[in-house]
């Protein structure tokens, strides 16, 4: 593979990541190509040493999105987390895949329950006094409260199952790193 | 001998590449090109490897970078530690010195 075969397909694969971030990135292996020449390698030489350009751009990419998913944990990061270790395209992860789908729905139908909880106990606590409830008026809206407090407290729990879930992914998506492999450990 | 296994463990998951980057640039400042052919041929890494630990380690303030004119083509980058790398590299040396003296020891004791 010639220098600019790797460039080109380097800078294709990094599609998506922020333009200056593209070319920092770029100009790095374009500087390494020029400094090994100056040292007498052959473009070929050096292409091989480096690696798989499709697959590094690929890792590249990944991190980026799991980087974000470490920096900011809301929704928008945990889906780019998500996209980030499928990316990385590892057969196991297919094959996690339809058992990832299920966990996500499963989350999801459990989040949009907790929202529809969190509603009706607001409905009982202010309609609920007004339709003679057997208990009288203080039960309805007691019950209402309690609807939404108990609600709220299985939302929380659920968030927090759902970030550890996203950062198990993180960690299992990093041990298919290949190139990036060294690079990638945090730093103490 | 808690302390011990800490460090092995702590090791083995950073590697010992960031290590030897901070060594190398404890020295004198340097360009990735030379890093990268230094550590390929002693210590046997994939010389792509260090442009993503370069900018790990900038994105955590180990090292800086800083731009050099050369006579040949655009200006050179290199790398320089910062305080905090230099207080990691020596933090890390220590935890190095101390974990191959105890392997050391034990192939010591054991021949």
């Amino acid at each position: 593979m010639t220098r600019a075969d790797f460039m080109a397909k380097l800078r294709r694969g990094l599609v998506g990541l922020p333009v200056a971030t593209i070319d920092d990135i770029a100009a790095d292996y374009d500087t390494h190509f020029a400094d090994a020449q100056a040292a007498g390698r052959s473009e070929q030489e050096v292409a091989d040493a480096l690696g798989s350009p499709d697959r590094l751009a690929r890792e590249l990419r990944a991190e980026a999105g799991l980087k974000k998913w470490e920096e900011q944990k809301n929704p928008s990061a945990a889906a780019a987390a998500v996209f980030a270790v499928l990316g990385l395209g590892a057969i196991d992860i297919i094959i996690l895949l339809p058992i990832l789908m299920g966990v996500i729905g499963t989350l999801f139908g459990l989040f949009i329950a907790v929202i529809a909880v969190i509603i009706a106990g607001g409905a009982v606590m202010a309609a609920g006094p007004f339709l003679e409830p057997p208990g009288g008026p203080l039960t309805a809206i007691l019950a209402g409260l309690g609807m939404m407090a108990g609600s709220t407290s299985i939302g929380a729990i659920l968030t927090i199952v759902t970030i550890g879930l996203v950062n198990a992914l993180v960690w299992y998506g990093r041990l298919h790193y290949r190139l990036l492999k060294p690079a990638i450990d945090p730093q103490g | 001998m808690e302390r011990v296994t800490e460090a092995i463990e702590i090791q083995l998951k950073k590697g010992v590449l960031a290590l030897c980057v901070l060594a190398l640039l404890s020295r004198a400042d340097s360009y990735a090109y030379e890093i990268a052919s230094r550590l390929a041929k002693d210590i046997d890494m994939g010389e792509g490897t260090i442009y993503p630990l370069m900018r790990r380690m900038q994105s955590d303030g180990l090292v800086e970078t800083y731009l050099v004119e050369s006579q040949s083509g655009p200006p050179r980058k290199y790398y320089r530690l910062t305080d905090a790398g230099r207080a990691s590299f020596s933090q890390q040396k220590a935890e190095w010195a101390a974990f191959t003296r105890a392997v050391d020891d034990i192939l010591g004791a054991a021949a």
